[in-house]
């Protein structure tokens, strides 16, 4: 028998850039206007850690970190199965970049307990940055494995395939271990029957909900607040520029034969004009 | 009294490049790094020094010297003949402890190792990183902002680091000139190598190396990588590039096909379908294959997957083709065509050769 294991999936809520609620002008999100979702990435990672839960045995606690809001995708994970969630909540977290975000969650972490893998997204759409994982494996001291697109564990170690430029390497790590899950693992399952019918009891019973999505706040984990927010991160984002638009610009073609459609495409782009140059 | 106007300027550290090898082979974003990081030096007035780690490093060591290092370190070990997370993490640290003052700015390459270690060199030094950066420069800022007051100043020899963000819609300057090595990652093919010169001379000083046994964690077992070599799709004016709805290997001769209507044309294709062994990686297009510009850019049952996506979005004129009117290639592609290859394909073929041949009597006719 495996040992059961403690399970541990980063998850993060991001504006959703498929609507353009929130969007302001000059191509930067009113975080308090746009439609919220998870962040897309981290899909691939709950997808690993309910794996990795459903073959070997064990735990899986979700935790984030953002305002208040951010308990919904708590309660998404919740429906795909989780067993428990944990929000890092606390304004003096405005507006940290990714080192002070990783200091904050290290702490969560550390404060939550003891774990033997964690499974982050690759990336995020927002920040984009792919950092947070890497940066929370130096502080909790792990070895890594990032841009895993499969992996098993085996007399608790883990087997991973991990995608570089060309190719793969094939990786060996002890627990624990933190995995950054690319998105050319296998999708998210549906939610699950149990998963859902428990958020929907949930939904209805705020001291119940307490028992399975704890909120926590800085004083709590022990995070020195100088450390996070404004004051603990070292970059800025001193300045953003329109570059282009989030998609809207393709015109469709469709719905007739191919050959009008091929005579409507070649005449609207100028394809012709290839053939000579 | 504030601290507004107070000139902040540090003492002057070199700009260090990591340099990035797998089996041996220096990979190409090493040098376009030199090339920015000797343009940083320069107007910064310091040394561009570069670090490379692996076995048996001669030969390497003779290439970043004459793509324009001032000074070379060399970490030559067996353990590191291949890339990993924590013997690698340990010679950076290790080195970066050692010199007197710190690098004022340290660039990697945004690749998949470069990504893996910039973030963990950054969080031990607990300095500030840019991720996946396409332009760079230094320059003062003053930061007026009182939230943190030990913050206020001008700051004389600052990095800007530039980099797309949401979905390549927005260009973000970061800033971090409050500790140093101010750090930054950069997107393969966008930076310019400087041209190799042979006479160049630089400093070679060995590094100790001195991995701990902790640092063995984590083993790579296997490292299976094909090498891109061949075909010139950076140069291609029309690409047709095949995905996986091509549904076969035999698919690709589709694209052939298409791609032998126009005159310098090339093939190229999305990682999944390399990775299926349809086609050679030196096709591939994207974050972990090439960037390309063409002119045309024809997408063939490719979903349009962000890795896919940075690989190609400058090109000129995007034509999608895909049965799934969802797919996220539509969201920006220039022209979406929501139908099934086999059959939008051929017809498309049908019509140019239609076109050519037309054209052809015409100057036949005219040179008469
Ligand atoms: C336009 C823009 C550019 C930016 N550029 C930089 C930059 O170059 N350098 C920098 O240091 N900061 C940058 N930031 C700030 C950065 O976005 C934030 O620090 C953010 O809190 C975390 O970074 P990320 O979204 O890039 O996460 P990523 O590092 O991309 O996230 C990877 C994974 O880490 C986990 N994770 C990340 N955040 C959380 C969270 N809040 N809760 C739980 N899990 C999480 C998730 O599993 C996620 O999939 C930028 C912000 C903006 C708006
Ligand atoms: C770290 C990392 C790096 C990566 N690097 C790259 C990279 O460099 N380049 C890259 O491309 N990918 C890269 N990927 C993979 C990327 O995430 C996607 O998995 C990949 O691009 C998908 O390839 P595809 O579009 O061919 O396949 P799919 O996503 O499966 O799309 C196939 C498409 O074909 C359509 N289709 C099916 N049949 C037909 C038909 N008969 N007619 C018309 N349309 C049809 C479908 O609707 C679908 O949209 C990387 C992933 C990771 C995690």
């Amino acid at each position: 028998m495996p040992a059961p294991y403690e399970i541990f999936v980063l998850v993060k809520q991001v504006p959703d850039q498929g609507s353009k609620a929130g969007l302001n002008p000059d191509g930067t999100i009113d975080r308090a206007k746009a439609k919220r979702m998870l962040n897309p990435f981290d899909r691939y990672a709950l997808q690993a850690a309910l794996h990795t839960k459903k073959c070997y045995g064990g735990r899986v606690t979700a935790i984030s970190m953002g305002p208040p809001p951010a308990v919904e995708i708590l309660m998404e994970a919740l429906e795909h199965g989780v067993d428990r969630g944990v929000l890092l909540s606390d304004r003096r977290l405005a507006a940290s970049d990714t080192l002070a975000t990783a200091y904050a969650l290290f702490k969560t972490v550390t404060w939550v307990g003891r774990f033997d893998l964690i499974f982050c997204g690759l990336q995020t759409t927002d920040g984009d940055t792919a950092q947070v994982g890497p940066q929370l494996a130096e502080r909790l001291g792990l070895p890594q494995i990032t841009y895993c697109q499969d992996f098993k564990v085996e007399d608790d170690k883990v087997h991973a395939e991990r995608i570089i430029e060309g190719g793969y390497q094939k990786l060996i790590s002890e627990l624990p271990v933190l995995i950054t899950v690319a998105n050319s693992y296998h999708p998210l399952d549906y939610k699950s029957f149990r998963g859902a019918w428990r958020v929907q009891q949930l939904l209805r019973n705020q001291e119940e909900q307490k028992k399975y999505i704890q909120t926590v706040d800085l004083d709590l984990v022990g995070a020195d607040p100088e450390r996070c927010g404004l004051k603990g991160s070292p970059t800025i984002v001193a300045a953003t520029e329109k570059v282009g638009e989030i998609g809207g610009n393709c015109s469709m073609h469709e719905g007739h034969s191919p050959t009008d459609l091929v005579s409507e495409v070649l005449d609207a782009s100028k394809l012709k004009e290839f053939l000579t140059v | 009294m504030t601290d507004e106007g107070k000139k902040i300027s540090s003492p002057k550290g070199e700009v260090l490049v990591i340099a990035e090898q797998i089996l041996g082979e220096l990979q190409p974003v090493t040098l376009e790094l030199l090339g920015a990081g000797r343009y940083l030096s320069d107007k910064l007035g310091s040394q561009l020094t570069c670090l490379v780690m692996g076995h048996n490093l001669a030969e390497i060591t003779e290439k970043l010297v004459s793509y324009g290092a001032d000074a070379v370190y060399v970490a030559d070990h067996p353990d590191l003949t291949c890339y990993r997370t924590l013997t690698y993490r340990r010679v950076v640290v290790d080195l970066l402890d050692s010199l007197a003052i710190p690098p004022h700015i340290c660039l990697l390459g945004s690749t998949t190792t470069g990504r893996d270690l910039a973030p963990r060199i950054a969080a031990h030094f607990e300095t500030g990183l840019t991720a996946d950066c396409t332009e760079l420069d230094v320059g003062p800022y003053e930061h007026k902002s009182k939230v943190d007051p030990s913050k206020v100043g001008i700051y004389e020899e600052c990095l800007y680091a530039i980099r797309p963000s949401f979905g390549e819609s927005l260009k973000a300057r970061i800033l971090g000139p409050w500790k140093n090595p101010q750090m930054a990652t950069t997107r393969p093919g966008q930076m310019t190598p400087l041209k190799p010169d042979s006479n160049r001379q630089a400093k070679i000083i060995p590094v100790q190396v001195s991995i701990k046994p902790e640092d063995n964690r984590l083993i790579v077992a296997e490292t299976l990588r094909e090498v891109g070599k061949g075909i010139k799709l950076q140069e291609a004016d029309v690409i047709v590039a095949g995905g996986y709805g091509l549904g076969s290997a035999d698919g690709f001769q589709l694209m052939n096909q298409l791609a032998a209507c126009f005159p310098n044309s090339a093939v190229g294709s999305s990682r999944k379908v390399v990775d299926l062994g349809w086609i050679p990686y030196e096709h591939q297009v994207g974050q972990t294959g090439k960037t390309v510009r063409p002119k045309v850019y024809i997408a063939c049952g490719i979903s349009g997957a962000i890795q896919h996506r940075v690989g190609m979005s400058k090109s000129s004129l995007i034509i999608a083709i895909n049965k799934d009117v969802d797919a996220p290639i539509f969201k920006f592609a220039h022209h979406g065509i929501v139908g099934d290859i086999f059959q939008i394909v051929p017809e498309m073929i049908r019509q140019l050769e239609s076109v050519k041949s037309d054209k052809e009597v015409q100057t036949v006719v005219s040179t008469h």
